[in-house]
């Protein structure tokens, strides 16, 4: 299986602060990786590196054998990246649909076309009551969910998540987990930032845990969890792993 | 009947009355109020594409008026190039100019935005103001162009002895303006525009260069503004920079569509329905008292709708005409 993503050497200073240090960080096609790591460890900035947000301050970002670190994020999109936003960014004065639309009319430059994939794409992610709803006055649950229907409607090859799980009740994280392994099915390689584990364990092949933009740990959900190094960056130095 | 036959019907009722308003309105003065509202209505329509759909504030489009009535004017007096050739060289250099002002400032946001467009603008009236002849071309400074009086003039010379042809002109204008942005709206440039508006970093993401839909909104918006600067040199024949260029007007235009509802197809209309008649009544009975005081009346109003209106007139009317819709229709359905 080939990389759809492959980050070498990423690094990124704010002034004088390093967020993102050295970061080696792969995704295999159709797989589904999670960044974890305690608050301020960097996810969003490593994210919002692949996104275009920031241009690295060093590092090579390569997304389908092309490199894209410096390009903009509306190009990025086009070539099949798409992410969702942990604090959520609805169309909010505009109807679910028209927010779905948005995201469809990359794709299309007919009206007609884009209501259609709009349609389906609602109908996957279980949305379809909502389409005529104001964004702004959707549950934060919707809320998360037309996040990630905004962005599978640009039909991308990699979805970027960012904290798609926070504040939802366990039941509807149940939904939530059931809804991003659908995707995998449709095809659509998924790149998860999550703090709740319970999420983390149930859906991940693989995981990557940083800390202080540093990577501590890789490897299956089950092996991260058991690593010395993770244990004590989440719980402090002096907790004992045994 | 159906939702659909029932707006076809009100539309098309609509265009009859004012296809055939001038049956009963004869009265010249009461013509020539009509015109400006109609003018105002378009001026605002072409305002609302950058204005209303891409969610930004421009307080300078006074500027693209007067762009437009300087280059067919110019052209028409030293050139004698019809007036319907200038109006469009006119809306391309609107265009290019509005671009210009859009590079530097569609970066920023909200009032920062604002103040940029309103000092571009003025910049420019007091260009204007201050230029008596560039290169071979007579601007005429303060003094502003006088567009002489033709004895026998044809419809190319874009003249007319009597109101009629000019208030003709400017409703097509006005039905030809409404109808693009209803178009343009239903389109992906219209669903790109407000989704860049609304949240910018959002759209980005969903692959929507923000700034280039901007300044393609911009450029349309500017180059429709100055068809109507053409249109009132030749309904006037007599213009000047601080008339026509000032910042009365350019705020007129944002009253018209902040009250009217911005963003919205009607919303330009029925502001203009509303403020247009205020304002020439309150300056033909209360300019005595107090100069300026149909400008206080109209912050007072915008102030009145911001606070229980915030999205303009349109937003509850469209409500009302909806729940009477569904009253129609089901009777209809009944029957």
């Amino acid at each position: 299986m080939s990389n759809i993503l492959e980050v070498t050497n990423l690094t990124k200073h704010f002034g004088g602060l390093t967020a993102v240090s050295s970061l080696d960080l792969h995704i295999k096609t159709g797989e589904i990786l999670a960044l974890i790591g305690p608050n301020g460890a960097g996810k969003s900035t490593v994210f919002n590196l692949v996104a275009g947000v920031f241009a690295p301050s060093e590092g090579v970002i390569k997304f389908a054998g092309q490199t894209i670190h410096g390009q903009k994020p509306w190009d990025l999109a086009r070539l099949g990246l798409a992410r969702t936003f942990q604090i959520v960014k609805p169309f909010a004065s505009k109807t679910v649909l028209y927010n779905v639309m948005v995201g469809a009319f990359l794709r299309t430059n007919s009206t007609h076309k884009a209501r259609e994939i709009a349609e389906d794409v609602l109908a996957t992610l279980q949305l379809d009551h909502t389409k005529d709803m104001l964004a702004g006055n959707l549950t934060i649950a919707d809320r998360k969910r037309l996040e990630i229907a905004k962005a599978l409607a640009t039909n991308p090859k990699l979805l970027l998540l960012d904290e798609v799980m926070a504040g939802l009740r366990p039941t509807e994280v149940d939904d939530m987990i059931g809804i991003i392994r659908g995707l995998r099915d449709r095809g659509v390689t998924v790149f998860v930032i999550e703090h709740i584990m319970r999420a983390v364990m149930a859906l991940s092949d693989r995981v990557v845990v940083i800390q202080f933009g540093q990577k501590i740990a890789e490897g299956s959900p089950e092996a991260v969890t058991k690593d010395e190094n993770v244990i004590k960056a989440y719980l402090g130095g002096e907790y004992d792993a045994a | 009947m159906s939702r659909k036959q029932l707006d076809r019907i009100l539309l098309a009722v609509v265009a009859l009355a004012a296809f055939g308003l001038p049956l009963v309105v004869t009265s010249p003065t009461y013509l020539q109020i009509l015109i400006l509202l109609f003018f105002y209505a378009y001026l605002t329509t072409a305002w609302n594409l950058v204005g209303g759909f891409a969610g930004v504030l421009p307080l300078g489009h006074s500027v693209f008026v007067g762009i437009g009535a300087y280059t067919s004017s110019i052209l028409t007096l030293q050139y004698g190039v019809s007036p319907w050739i200038g109006m469009l060289v006119g809306g391309a250099i609107a265009a290019v100019i509005g671009v210009i002002i859009g590079l530097p400032t569609f970066r920023m946001r909200g009032a920062y935005f604002c103040l940029c467009t309103i000092a571009f603008a003025e910049g420019i009236r007091v260009m204007v103001e201050n230029i008596d002849t560039l290169g071979p071309l007579k601007i005429n400074g303060p003094r502003g162009l006088l567009v002489p009086l033709l004895k026998d003039p044809t419809f190319w010379d874009y003249q007319f002895m009597s109101k009629l042809p000019y208030y003709y002109i400017i409703l097509v204008l006005l039905i030809l303006v409404l109808a693009f942005t209803w178009f343009i709206s239903r389109s992906k440039v219209g669903y790109y525009l407000a989704a860049g508006g609304e949240e910018p970093e959002a759209a980005a993401a969903l692959g929507i260069n923000v700034a280039n839909y901007k300044l393609f909104a911009m450029a349309l918006s500017c180059f429709l503004t100055a068809l109507a600067g053409t249109f009132y040199a030749q309904l006037m024949l007599y213009f000047y920079p601080k008339g026509l260029m000032g910042l009365d007007l350019s705020f007129e235009i944002a009253f018209i569509a902040l009250i009217g509802g911005r963003g919205t197809i009607a919303g330009p209309v029925i502001g203009a329905l509303l403020l247009r008649p205020l304002n020439e009544f309150t300056r033909i009975y209360l300019s005595d008292m107090l100069p300026g005081l149909h400008l206080v009346i109209f912050g007072l109003i915008l102030i009145l709708v911001m606070i229980y209106l915030p999205k303009g007139l349109t937003a509850p009317l469209s409500a009302l005409y909806d729940r009477l819709a569904r009253k129609i229709t089901v009777q209809g359905e009944a029957k």
